[in-house]
């Protein structure tokens, strides 16, 4: 076994399946950013601690900054830009429109990807639950309050369409 | 960024192994990732070869046998504080790794690089010490296996060999009777003081008792001459013998001043949490869930 210094990878990235060519140290958020041009996802303390760069592979959030891209191979990953449904926004992106659950945005697309992982684990979180999933994605704004209550507000849309 | 890297993806023990040591200093094992990719982006570590050995099926059994739980190295910690086999097996471990970092963190690091790893601040550790828990290693050379608390050499160092690879832990269970718990001190996602105890009562005083401290000192411990200390006490004793014990604490477990407190306020902090996880151990309604904001 030699070993290589590229990895032939394929994915599925917010539905769509890609392959490629990509170098071992490439990470997932310098995949996302820089070779598809999806910049939804943002680059911030590169330690998996502030949750900026949060996406989800396979349904689960990972922070893209410390995440190799090859790992992602034969799995699917949602971005930001993945939930919209064409022109309808994704309850979540709805719900923190509505609450104003941002105030400078950066950390908002980490949030909304993390809540949304939540939401898939635990269709009705508790605000103390939210506050746990949540506690590795920091608002420096301190928007906090509203992001608990936009998610909260989106849980219940979600269950509401599934009825 | 990090430099650029090659991957080379073994399917069994022995490959790794030889690969390890064929490679040398120029590859080390990747497991999740979690640590070591911040540590080299950070310039603290070097390597040119990424082992990964997550593609070595072994590594991923969670099994039970003979009253013993066998976890895989490369179980994640999301798998660990979900798993219904290990909340049944181990309540306290599975709890303390619900506390790990973050759930993106849970998601991505694995149980054997945690403890390969052996950063001081970390929760896996300490409650796997009540539970006399061993590691299995394993390299072309063979398979050994060594008490936990032997492993854990000194911060960042372990009896890892440079040809091995950490095949699994195994969890006996605690002795009929026994209950437990994990409590940390925490500011933010890392642990200032992580504390497990477990205790057998037997009408009103302890019979039985089990403590380790993490995080504070160099490596996570048992405190052996505490647990005999007390022995047949009651619990209002022991948690006064144990609030007395600060110059014992602080030659075992060697704690430290670093950016999460003083030695003597972690030491301070570790009577107090000892005294709480004593009680909650013994009485698992009292009302302390997880630890302590400080």
């Amino acid at each position: 076994m030699k070993p290589q210094p590229t990895f032939n990878l394929s994915l599925t990235i917010n539905g769509n399946p890609w392959s490629g060519e990509v170098p071992v140290e490439e990470s997932l958020l310098e995949f996302l950013r820089f070779r598809l041009r999806l910049t939804g996802t943002k680059r911030s303390c590169e330690s998996e601690v502030c949750g900026a760069c949060t996406v989800l592979v396979d349904n689960r959030p990972v922070s893209s900054c410390n995440y190799l891209a090859f790992e992602a191979h034969e799995r699917s990953v949602l971005s930001i830009e993945g939930i919209a449904q064409g022109d309808k926004l994704d309850p979540l992106q709805e719900a923190f429109i509505r609450n104003i659950g941002a105030q400078c945005g950066y950390c908002t697309p980490g949030q909304i990807m993390a809540a949304k992982s939540l939401l898939m684990e635990n269709p009705s979180p508790t605000r103390e639950q939210i506050a746990k999933w949540l506690a590795g994605n920091i608002c420096r704004c301190g928007a906090y309050g509203a992001i608990a209550q936009s998610i909260l507000e989106a849980a219940q849309e979600y269950r509401k369409r599934e009825v | 960024m990090l430099g650029s890297l090659q991957l080379l993806q073994p399917t069994t023990v022995d490959e790794a192994s030889g690969a390890l040591r064929d490679f040398a200093e120029r590859g080390k094992i990747y497991a999740g990732g979690a640590e070591m990719l911040l540590l080299m982006r950070h310039g603290f570590l070097q390597s040119e070869i990424l082992v990964d050995v997550k593609k070595i099926e072994r590594l991923h059994r969670i099994a039970r046998e003979n009253g013993t739980l066998s976890v895989g190295a490369c179980v994640t910690h999301h798998t660990l504080e979900l798993n219904p086999l290990v909340r049944e097996h181990a309540a306290s471990f599975a709890a303390a790794e619900s506390q790990v970092a973050n759930v993106r963190v849970r998601n991505q690091g694995t149980l054997g690089g945690n403890l390969c790893f052996n950063d001081p601040h970390s929760d896996p550790g300490t409650v796997l010490l009540i539970h006399n828990s061993t590691v299995t290693l394993g390299s072309q050379r063979g398979e050994r296996q060594l008490p936990l608390k032997d492993f854990f050499v000194d911060v960042y160092e372990t009896a890892l060999e440079p040809d091995e690879v950490m095949l699994d832990v195994q969890i006996p269970a605690l002795p009929s009777g026994m209950m437990s718990t994990y409590l940390r001190l925490h500011r933010f996602q890392r642990p200032t003081l992580g504390v497990a105890a477990a205790v057998k009562m037997n009408r009103g005083t302890i019979a039985e008792s089990r403590l380790a401290v993490g995080c504070i000192g160099p490596k996570c411990q048992r405190l052996p001459e505490l647990e005999t200390k007390i022995t047949g006490t009651q619990l209002d004793e022991a948690k006064r013998i144990v609030a007395e014990q600060k110059n014992h604490l602080r030659q075992r477990l060697q704690p430290v001043d670093d950016l999460l407190g003083s030695a003597d306020y972690k030491l301070y902090m570790t009577g107090i949490l000892l005294g709480d996880a004593l009680e909650q151990a013994a009485s698992p309604s009292f009302p302390l869930d997880g630890g302590r904001l400080g």
